[in-house]
């Protein structure tokens, strides 16, 4: 994956440098300078899509590991980490801490904390400057002394590309369901953890919506590859507990 | 990284001279759109391999929710569909019709799970960049236990915007939370459930304990090798093509109409 528009770059490089220094007829010289500026702007494109692709993707090996620090240093200055109804810890510090919630800096003996990111769905903005991001993230997750739990959930993401380097500008988790690893979700179903009352959040959840046997879609931040029109507003099941209609 | 440089010093050794060549007369300016049109083919291709990606990763988010109108959209007016053991749907209509019938109306209803969960895609771009192909797989986590679909899929670009012509899903394995130690599902069957389909399974082949090899739409990366499957009349793989476990079990699980033995997953 990440190799594949790397190769590019250098052709991008090479053309611009030396193909041009020749005396062409000046409109010529300038629609092939032009063509050369798009395609710079195509492959940077490209490597962005990856680079946001590796930014979560490590993210996911740091946080399975409980290595907090790693983790929260790949946030932005202000940004924000939500997960699920935690609420959101803004700024890097905040985040650091918040993550000793998963667990000791490190992990420790009978602990898992498995966040599996697949099927990303990476949307550059055409300054280069944000994207966004979409991800499946199932769970295996364990604690001392407690059975193993699997978990789904649906990752929707912002990022920023801050002095050149891609960070997160807004996590956002939405765990959608969590079971004892034994029973499977016919026969049990967990909730979700609500505020920590040991380190609150900056901020109550942006999104208030219950696990499974509660059912929630969380918005895309794309537009439908075919039609184009947004999937902000898909129909969401009705739960009677949190009001929604 | 180490690709980059090598591509900068292949370039530099090799375009400059090629270029100096021609730069005399008044040649240079077409070698130089030449060249460009050679690299816009080569983003493009990137692009589109990109984009078809991101279709079926958005067909498994769909999928998860019961999302049957948007899914739909996601097919040219011509597609066919095969899931499993099911047979063929032809045209977008009856994918919808297949969806909503099979696994009710559109909306992720109370208490359902039905992840589809999309990864290990290798597309490919013909080289007129018109039809594309991806080999991936799903992860199914569901109230009903777990499922490994296999994709093979064809998708086509039709005025710039790619859509999937072709999606081929056949059953690796599918059992109860019980577990694959203890259960094994058959795979499907024309008339399992409704809606029938429009043409019969294109091949008859049993999951799990068994095995069937979807053919690759590429060959082997390494010794560009296309996959041979064996041309058996039952399509159904017990044991790697050639040997003769797999030659005997040509004779076994004709149909796959639900009623064929199951046996025992293979011991150690």
């Amino acid at each position: 994956m990440r190799t594949r528009k790397a190769v590019l770059a250098g052709w991008l490089a090479v053309l611009a440098v030396s193909s041009f220094g020749v005396a062409l007829p000046v409109v010529a010289q300038d629609s092939l300078q032009a063509r050369v500026a798009a395609y710079r702007e195509r492959v940077a494109r490209l490597e962005d899509q990856d680079a946001v692709e590796n930014l979560q993707a490590t993210f996911g090996f740091y946080f399975d590991k409980g290595l907090w620090n790693e983790a929260a240093d790949l946030f932005a200055r202000n940004g924000s980490f939500e997960y699920g109804q935690s609420g959101v810890y803004v700024g890097q510090d905040h985040i650091r801490r918040a993550l000793l919630l998963f667990g000791p800096q490190g992990l420790a003996q009978g602990y898992l904390n498995n966040h599996m990111m697949l099927q990303p769905v990476i949307t550059v903005a055409s300054d280069g400057k944000t994207a966004t991001g979409r991800w499946q993230g199932p769970m295996q997750l364990s604690e001392p002394g407690a059975n193993g739990v699997w978990g789904v959930g649906i990752y929707e993401n912002e990022y920023v590309k801050d002095g050149g380097v891609w960070k997160f500008a807004k996590f956002h988790f939405y765990p959608t369901a969590f079971t004892d690893y034994d029973k499977g979700w016919a026969r049990s179903l967990l909730p979700m953890k609500g505020q920590s009352a040991l380190f609150p959040p900056d901020k109550p959840p942006t999104v208030v919506y219950r696990s499974m046997p509660g059912q929630y879609i969380p918005p895309f931040s794309y537009k439908h590859p075919v039609t184009g029109k947004p999937l902000t507003d898909l129909p969401q099941a009705v739960d009677s507990v949190t009001g929604r209609k | 990284m180490t690709r980059i440089f090598i591509a900068i010093a292949l370039c530099a050794a090799v375009a400059a001279p090629a270029f100096a060549q021609s730069a005399g007369a008044s040649g240079a300016r077409p070698a130089a759109a030449e060249r460009l049109d050679a690299l816009d083919k080569r983003i493009t291709r990137l692009e589109d391999l990109n984009q078809i990606e991101r279709l079926q990763r958005t067909y498994g988010y769909f999928v998860d929710k019961s999302q049957w109108v948007q899914l739909s959209e996601l097919f040219s007016d011509d597609a066919t569909l095969e899931i499993g053991g099911k047979g063929l749907f032809t045209g977008k209509p009856r994918v919808l019709e297949y969806m909503q019938t099979a696994f009710g109306p559109d909306g992720a209803k109370e208490g359902s799970l039905a992840n589809h969960m999309q990864f290990q895609s290798i597309p490919d771009i013909s080289a007129d960049g018109k039809r594309g192909w991806i080999r991936s797989r799903a992860y199914v986590m569901s109230l009903g236990g777990w499922g490994l679909p296999l994709y093979e899929n064809e998708y086509r670009k039709e005025n710039g915007v790619w859509k999937i012509s072709r999606l081929t899903g056949p059953f690796t394995m599918y059992t109860s939370w019980d577990g694959w130690a203890k259960n094994a599902l058959n795979n499907t069957w024309p008339d399992k459930f409704d809606p029938p389909p429009d043409l019969p399974p294109s091949t008859v082949y049993l999951t799990y304990p068994a095995y069937y090899i979807i053919p690759f739409h590429y060959p082997n990366p390494v010794t560009g090798k296309p996959f041979i499957p064996d041309k058996g009349e039952v399509g159904a793989y017990q044991a790697p093509p050639g040997t003769k476990a797999q030659a005997d079990s040509l004779k076994v699980g004709r149909l796959a109409d639900g009623t064929q033995a199951i046996g025992e997953p293979p011991r150690d």
